[in-house]
């Protein structure tokens, strides 16, 4: 579902992100660690064209994002992304960001819209919230409205940026079950994050990198029990 | 007291209106264009950042008077058909404020997150809908108080276009004077209805500051 071939990335020396290969299967969910700063948030934005780079292919679906005739705008529409500080629109209530969307790049009716918007926000436990501009409400409903937003386009991919680094141990439950029952629906998830007991749960591989580059990867048992490198360990001795 | 002003307030009146219709089309046309040019500033097309830049530097740097003899006098010349002194002021204005709304709205557009961007591109939608549903909003409920300050400016600024004949409110208030010779009973009350419109508009602006606050817009 997602190839990624031999990227590289660099605003000058040295290079964000050095040949990086990875693939992903449809239904995977796939976490992505490593220490700050080591090219994670990157190299997802790189998966829905928000960040160039300046080497390298990557195909989602079949399109190679590479190919200038590529409309990135409806690629995007099928990729979902969530973030760490949630970057809701705060002018808008919790119902208006989660339907401008669907309203504007879909052309669906206000009507059709907030009905699918309230649906997500009941399952959510924030229908009473769905008036509820962003300053309201806490990091951890931000989120939900913030997952909301993302899901109500009926993408194939979400990707999450570190979703619950910004949260308190209460919210960071919630936000990683609702995250949980999507990988376990089918969903292909791609998910920057430290949560290990999340990618224990659901992961079907676990991408480490570090200063841009891949130093290891596999399944839970393969990177958590029998880590290779001297890396890796490293920094799941920090983060365990 | 105030004789000389009741005596003629039809013609003040008449004078405060055509101040109050050029400062009303002056600052909604100087912040639409403004919206669109601080656009600009942040824009990553370079042609479009330079020239937009320019514009603003330009205007920026000279004086208001100027800009409305420059249009007034060269237009007719480059276009080959005449303005009236109203159009010619009206455009002139917009011209010139929208510099500074400009510059506003570029800061204001530079007070939000790049990853609201990036999530509203990840939804699908268009730099154009970002700019429209998203950014401009926004930006403009945060400038809302620099937005009203500037407004404020431009209302005063409207006395200038006297220079091409206008009768606006000080010019209905010198010809008055000129019949009536109560100079300090004339300017004192074009004194006092400025300060009660200028005052307003300032409460207003720290009114929209709280307001801000309350929603964690500011």
């Amino acid at each position: 579902m997602i190839t990624i071939t031999d990227v590289c990335k660099w605003y000058g020396k040295p290079e964000v992100l050095k040949n990086i290969n990875v693939t992903i299967e449809r239904n995977q969910t796939v976490v992505i660690c490593g220490p700050s700063g080591s090219g994670k948030s990157t190299l997802l934005r790189c998966i829905n064209g928000i960040e160039k780079y300046q080497k390298g292919e990557i195909i989602v679906n079949g399109i190679s994002l590479n190919d200038p005739k590529t409309d990135l705008y409806k690629l995007r529409r099928n990729i979902g992304m969530v973030f760490q500080h949630f970057a809701l629109y705060p002018h808008m209530t919790a119902l208006q960001n989660i339907c401008i969307a669907p309203i504007k790049v879909l052309n669906w009716s206000k009507h059709k819209a907030e009905k699918e918007a309230m649906v997500f926000l009941e399952q959510v436990g924030m229908g009473s919230n769905a008036q509820a501009h962003p300053a309201e409400l806490s990091g951890g409903q931000q989120q939900r409205v913030a997952i909301g937003r993302a899901l109500i386009m009926k993408p194939q991919i979400v990707l999450f940026d570190e979703p619950t680094s910004a949260l308190d141990p209460e919210a960071i439950k919630g936000i990683l079950d609702i995250m949980i029952s999507l990988a376990k629906s089918g969903m292909t998830i791609v998910c920057v994050t430290h949560e290990m007991g999340f990618a224990k749960e659901v992961a079907d591989n676990i991408i480490f990198i570090d200063k841009g580059e891949i130093i290891e990867q596999g399944a839970y048992e393969e990177f958590f029990i029998n880590t290779k490198t001297d890396r890796a360990k490293d920094f799941l001795k920090q983060i365990l | 007291m105030f004789k000389a002003v009741t005596n003629n307030i039809v013609f003040f009146i008449n004078g405060f209106t055509l101040t109050l219709e050029l400062a009303i089309l002056g600052i909604i046309g100087g912040i639409i264009l403004g919206a669109l040019l601080g656009l600009g500033r942040i824009s990553k097309n370079k042609f479009v950042y330079y020239f937009v830049s320019v514009y603003i530097n330009i205007l920026r740097s000279i004086p208001l008077i100027l800009v409305i003899f420059w249009f007034y006098f060269f237009m007719p010349i480059i276009s080959g058909r005449s303005f009236t002194p109203f159009f010619s002021a009206t455009i002139s204005f917009i011209i010139f404020e929208s510099a500074y709304f400009a510059e506003i709205f570029r800061s204001g557009y530079q007070s939000i997150s790049k990853d609201l961007v990036s999530a509203a591109l990840s939804t699908g939608m268009k730099h154009t809908q970002i700019a429209r549903y998203i950014l401009i909003p926004i930006a403009f409920k945060r400038m809302l108080p620099s937005l009203v300050t500037q407004a404020i400016i431009t209302f005063q600024d409207t006395s200038l276009a006297f220079v091409i004949g206008l009768r606006e409110f000080v010019r209905s208030a010198s010809i008055v004077d000129n019949i009536e010779v109560r100079s300090i009973q004339i300017y004192g009350f074009v004194a006092i209805v400025f300060f009660i419109f200028c005052f307003s508009g300032s409460k207003i602006a720290t009114y929209f500051e709280t307001a801000n606050k309350k929603t964690g817009l500011s």
